[in-house]
């Protein structure tokens, strides 16, 4: 029972993590699900949201900041810029809508090599939905096969009966952790070194030098 | 462990409640809206207080004077005493008066008038190439409401075939994301082609500026709108203007959805009807004074909270401060009509002309009274 969430601010490491994917694939649901642990049927995210959760993984106390993304394609013009800075990107499909899978090389792929700013940043490929599985059209072979084209890491899972939701999430704070240039910018301590070089930054900014 | 127990059973009692078939049981209260309960102690519900009742009719009496039969004297009281008219809504539209007079100052019921046979036309003979991505959504669109929960049933259907007729009309919107909360509120007070209608009314500006560039691909004029937002929150909360910057909180990361739903989407139901009625005659700018009065009623608590705990402060905002007896007259005191249209010319000198690019290439209003030709590409 490593992880609970709440706000606070005892942790080793922050992580920004980005959920894309297209409009009713789930993705919220995998976030509430993860989150809450029990899903309602949730309205459709309009812009963005954003969730908190604290879990512990690898003897390390993490803090991951969930971007939860709006899917419908008129909203990328609000999405693209929350890319920035993200750690760790999870990208959804739901295995019974062949169209989510298609797009993930038509158009989720292309996003995330356009916006995604961090080069070592951790994609890892979410197929939703596997609870219905006499409607599944996409197997699970497919989606391997698309992971590693494009270096995710891969799982199925159910938001709805909660089936990897948390291995999941645990999964990609751990691939993240291994990746040491990630790990440098998660960390608290440097971060609050930088904030530090900020507020001097600005507090030397009012004797007019800046550049 | 105990709590761990308690919050299980109540999720399988929540997993009942989920595959109950049919329309929703009638053993679950709902509020004088129709939206089912949350809690039982609804602070905000106006019917507790015991000389509300009697106020209330004695101001059905006069709003009915002021409308006249169907509505035929209601241009003429408009023009003979404007002020009078903008008092009264400001107070709130009497609900069961609410869906007609929301047709009479939005415009909608002119064009409805223009132009018989069309919606008909829309919703019957053609066809939308964002039929399932309304399909998909609509069992999302306000799932609370007795109205909307029967699946397949007629809140449902209509719903469709709003979203679906708008989406015909409009090609270049097509449908987006939260439109069908603007939908679902207005079809709780009238037909769907009235709903209909004042949609286009809305969007095609019979009245107002149109606001189709909410939904236009690349959303110019929420963009536009939250670069006006921004600078009216450093214009009138400076302190909280710094203490969002410095935390890097932008407008579109709580404030989206306000513009692109008109507060339809995540606010409580009696505040969002009467904004709707202050927005419906006044305008858009009564988004930007409701959300510069929540951020008002809030800043002292806000400039306490770092990064995390103000944005989901900023997206689940008190009961107290939504509030519509407190927060409207707060609203109605800001004063942003002139900043606004500063503002948006300066938004435009930035952008170059592509805001006007948008509106230009999509087609004027006018166009409306010849009836739809059916199109085929």
């Amino acid at each position: 029972m490593g992880s609970s969430s709440g706000f606070g601010s005892g942790h080793d490491y922050s992580f920004k993590i980005l959920i894309i994917g297209d409009s009713g694939v789930g993705k919220s649901s995998l976030l509430v699900s993860f989150i809450s642990n029990h899903v309602d049927d949730l309205a459709p995210t309009i812009g963005v949201d954003f969730k908190i959760k604290h879990l512990t993984v690898g003897g390390k106390k993490l803090k991951l900041t969930i971007w939860d993304t709006a899917g419908q394609e008129k909203f990328r013009t609000l999405t693209s810029s929350y890319f920035r800075n993200a750690q760790g990107i999870i990208l959804v499909y739901d295995v019974t809508q062949r169209e989510t899978f298609t797009n993930l090389f038509e158009v989720w792929a292309k996003e995330v090599e356009l916006y995604s700013t961090n080069q070592d940043c951790i994609k890892m490929l979410v197929a939703n939905k596997v609870d219905k599985e006499s409607e599944r059209v996409v197997t699970k072979e497919e989606g391997i096969a698309f992971a590693k084209e494009y270096g995710c890491v891969f799982l199925e899972c159910s938001a709805k009966t909660r089936e990897n939701v948390e291995k999941c999430f645990n999964e990609l704070a751990y691939k993240i952790l291994e990746v040491p240039s990630l790990l440098e910018e998660g960390s608290t301590v440097v971060k609050n070194t930088i904030l530090k070089q900020k507020q001097e930054r600005q507090a030397s900014a009012g004797g007019g030098c800046c550049s | 462990m105990f709590s761990r127990l308690a919050s299980d059973a109540e999720m399988e009692k929540r997993k009942a409640d989920e595959f109950e078939p049919g329309p929703a049981s009638p053993l679950k209260p709902v509020d004088r809206f129709g939206f089912v309960k949350q809690d039982q102690n609804n602070s905000l519900e106006a019917k507790n207080r015991p000389n509300e009742v009697e106020r209330e009719e004695s101001r059905i009496r006069k709003w009915r004077k002021m409308i006249g039969v169907g509505g035929s004297d209601w241009k003429h009281y408009v023009r003979r005493k404007p002020h009078v008219v903008r008092r009264r809504i400001r107070k709130g539209i009497p609900d069961c008066l609410r869906g007609l007079v929301w047709q009479l100052i939005s415009g909608s019921r002119g064009l409805l008038l223009m132009n018989p046979g069309v919606y008909e036309q829309l919703v019957i003979y053609e066809t939308s190439a964002s039929e399932l991505d309304i399909i998909r959504d609509i069992s999302r669109t306000f799932p609370s409401h007795v109205f909307f929960q029967q699946r397949h049933g007629p809140g449902q259907r209509s719903l469709y075939n709003v979203l679906k007729a708008y989406s015909v009309y409009d090609r270049d919107v097509g449908y987006v994301q939260g439109m069908g909360f603007l939908a679902g509120l207005l079809l709780l007070y009238m037909s769907e082609e009235d709903a209909f209608w004042l949609l286009v009314a809305l969007l095609k500006g019979a009245v107002h500026a149109p606001m189709e560039g909410l939904y236009q691909v690349g959303l110019p004029l929420v963009q536009q709108y939250l670069f006006q937002f921004e600078q009216l929150v450093k214009e009138h909360l400076p302190k909280l203007g710094q203490h969002f910057s410095e935390e890097m909180i932008n407008p579109s990361m709580y404030a989206s959805q306000w513009f692109i739903t008109v507060y339809s989407y995540s606010f409580p139901f009696p505040l969002a009807l009467r904004i709707w009625d202050v927005f419906l005659y006044e305008g858009v700018k009564i988004v930007f004074q409701v959300g510069l009065a929540l951020l008002t009623v809030c800043q002292n608590n806000l400039l306490k909270l770092g990064f995390e705990k103000l944005i989901h402060a900023l997206r689940n905002f008190p009961e107290e401060a939504m509030d519509p007896e407190k927060l409207l007259p707060l609203s109605f005191s800001i004063k942003v009509t002139k900043r606004l249209e500063e503002l948006k010319q300066e938004y435009e000198k930035q952008h170059g002309t592509s805001l006007a690019q948008f509106t230009s290439s999509s087609k004027p209003l006018k166009s409306l009274q010849s009836p739809a030709k059916p199109s085929n590409d």
